[in-house]
């Protein structure tokens, strides 16, 4: 079935089949031989305008019994080939219109959708479903302006029947002239007179093709129409073929590993290709220059290599991927361990809580109490910079710094403590060398005391004895004539006490002496 | 056919482009879409949250229109907004969803716009009244419940 023009008028295909069918066509087909012959069936003359055709439309619907089961096209599924302008659109059907209708409130629908729509509303409640004004139906629809019809009509749609195998592409006022008339893939009813079932209009010349056949190749059942069709032919996997290359044949089945693996004349490149052989030539040549070729002997090796090298570098990628991550966090750790770097000298750190330690260290002044700021976050980039997720640092450098920062201040605190001992130990030192030095002292002051005592003691032994040696002699004296009162009072006084000193001196003598040391 | 034709188109467009704070989760056939709506200004009773409406179509779309829910969806979250027309078990009550308030000129992102500017205008943290009673008795489908349309605040 070839057809000899693109879009063939309705007569040229007639005349052909007709030619070959080389007999009279049969009158139920109402098929006419010649144009000029059969003008009294209505047949257009050669090529018609449509426009002609649209007008005698009506009357050539009539003039086959066949084509009058042709259902015209529905526009609402029609496809179109480029997206319509929204203005062109129904808002109903969401499809450009199809004999729009315009509502007072200027609303255009199509008329079988706002139809659609009123049919669920009361009678009496339509109203346009953009705007709800009031509508009457029987009075109030007006046709829209002649140039959206036009806008419309130049919309360029395919034919209904693509699917099926036509490719007729026009602007959407021909499509019903092309799909009731022209298109050979429109079904119309099978020319048997008890088969009821649709037939392409290509295939209607064939007399009734619904009958079960089933596929001499394959043995799959299908209808005789199928049978027929171009497609399924290519589809029967054991249906014989000719290989394009070689040109032998075999089964469509085989067709494909033969052409990839066997078929001779099928032209391949030299299998040393991958390290740089340029052959390209038919399989059965390209055999015998492999068996020279030092680069196809060495090419499964270097396949091996590649394939090898191109695993390593798969696991290299999430490798250095990790590296950098593990830097940064060094990198991280290294800059919180000493924060200014270049001055290693101020470590351990100073204290922060000291505010004259940025006086001390006069670098540290720069950054005062560094190890309290957060560490830097800005975690170089990492080369892979396609993956940024897994870029981020594998630690929250919050807790990070927090760590860092109590373990500065654990070195703090030690290093107090230290200085604490220390400064113990030497106060210690400083109280036994003078505890020492007071000791002797006190050794001193006793040892002169004591020398004093001795001192005193002897003196007062020596008045002592004076004393006694002088009373014996006057108390011998004074004895008989001191007995009257009348005596002066000093007299008399130091009589009594040198009396009762008389008396009791040796004892007086030993609880002085006692009282006396202790009380030194 | 007619309602088959028109949400492939829609569908198509929805696939295209939509306005900010929707997004289409699931239409894997013509009969219930799955979409997600977010409201976008900073209404407090809203912020941050998402809710999931289902939308099922009847062979008369869209001449008849859609049944639109909320539904509950547990991960990833997706509540029920809070809301003096919006029932706990996600049933609706607008008139725009009901026999009467739909046109045909509605469809699938203009019924989500709307609900997304009935939830962003709402100031009141409740339910409708009687919320309790409806969704322990109620067994009727949205569409035959005769809602009263009496609030037009929100």
């Amino acid at each position: 079935m070839s057809t000899p023009s693109p879009i063939p008028p309705p007569n040229d295909r007639r005349s052909s089949r007709a030619s070959s069918n080389a007999g009279p066509p049969s009158s139920n087909l109402n098929v006419p031989s010649e144009p000029s012959d059969l003008l009294v069936v209505g047949g257009p003359p050669s090529s018609p305008s449509p426009l002609a055709l649209r007008a005698s439309n009506s009357p050539s619907s009539k003039r086959r019994k066949s084509r009058a089961a042709k259902v015209p096209p529905d526009v609402h599924m029609l496809e179109y080939v480029s997206a319509c302008d929204s203005n062109l659109v129904c808002l109903i059907c969401h499809s450009p219109f199809d004999r729009p209708v315009k509502l007072p409130c200027e609303h255009y629908f199509c008329r079988e959708c706002v139809d659609h729509a009123w049919d669920a509303q009361q009678e009496d409640l339509r109203s346009c479903p953009t705007c709800r004004t009031k509508v009457d139906p029987q009075k109030d629809l007006s046709p829209v302006p002649r140039i959206i019809e036009t806008m419309l009509d130049e919309l360029v749609v395919k034919c209904p029947n693509t699917k099926t195998g036509c490719d007729w592409v026009d602007q959407r006022v021909n499509v019903h002239d092309h799909v009731m008339l022209y298109c050979e893939y429109t079904l119309v009813e099978c020319p048997s007179t008890d088969c009821r079932l649709p037939i392409s209009q290509k295939d209607f010349h064939k007399g009734c093709l619904h009958s079960t056949v089933s596929c001499e190749h394959c043995h799959a059942s299908l209808m005789k129409k199928d049978l027929e069709v171009g497609s399924v032919m290519s589809i029967c996997p054991n249906r014989s073929t000719n290989c394009p290359h070689c040109f032998i044949e075999l089964l469509r089945l085989d067709l494909k590993p033969h052409v990839k693996d066997v078929c001779p004349m099928v032209s391949i490149p030299c299998s040393g290709a991958i390290v740089g052989c340029k052959v390209t030539a038919e399989r059965i040549e390209v055999e015998e220059h492999e068996k020279t070729c030092p680069m196809a002997t060495m090419a499964p090796f270097f396949r091996e290599q590649q394939a090898r090298v191109e695993r390593s570098e798969a696991r290299l990628d999430p490798l250095s991927r990790k590296i950098g991550i593990l830097e940064d966090g060094l990198t991280n750790i290294t800059s919180m361990l000493y924060p200014a770097n270049g001055n290693d000298s101020s470590f351990p750190v100073t204290n922060p809580l000291d505010p004259n330690s940025s006086e001390a260290f006069p670098p540290a002044s720069l950054m005062p109490t560094p190890d309290f700021r957060l560490p830097p976050a800005s975690f170089p980039p990492v080369p892979q910079s396609s993956d940024t997720t897994q870029a981020q640092p594998p630690f929250d450098s919050q807790v990070h710094h927090l760590l860092t920062l109590h373990e500065s201040l654990r070195d703090e605190v030690s290093r107090v403590s230290n200085a604490l001992t220390e400064l113990e130990g030497r106060t210690s030192m400083t109280i036994m060398n003078e505890n020492q030095r007071v000791k002797e002292d006190m050794l001193h002051t006793n040892a002169a005391i004591n020398g004093m005592r001795m001192q005193l003691h002897w003196l007062m032994s020596a008045t002592l004895q004076q004393r006694s040696a002088s009373a014996a002699g006057s108390s011998t004296a004074r004895a008989g004539s001191s007995t009257g009162p009348s005596a002066s009072g000093s007299g008399t006084q130091g009589a009594s006490s040198r009396a009762s000193a008389t008396f009791r001196a040796p004892i007086r003598r030993l609880s002085d002496s006692t009282r006396q040391d202790v009380k030194l | 056919m007619f309602a088959t034709k028109r949400l492939q188109k829609e569908l198509i467009k929805l696939n295209e482009k939509l306005p900010p704070g929707i997004t289409l989760v699931k239409a894997d056939d013509l009969k219930e879409w799955l979409m997600d709506i977010q409201v976008m200004d900073d209404n407090p009773i809203y912020k941050d949250e998402t809710y999931r409406l289902k939308f099922t179509f009847s062979g008369n779309y869209p001449i008849e229109a859609p049944e639109v829910v909320f539904t509950p969806v547990q991960t990833p979250s997706r509540p029920i907004p809070l809301h003096p027309h919006i029932y706990s078990n996600g049933i609706i009550c607008l008139d725009m969803l009901a026999r009467e308030g739909w046109s045909p000129v509605h469809n699938v992102e203009s019924v989500c716009v709307s609900l997304q500017s009935m939830l962003t205008s709402n100031t009141k943290r409740e339910r409708p009244e009687g919320d309790d009673k409806f969704v322990k008795y109620n067994t009727r489908r949205p569409k035959d419940i005769n809602f009263v349309f009496h609030d037009n605040g929100v």
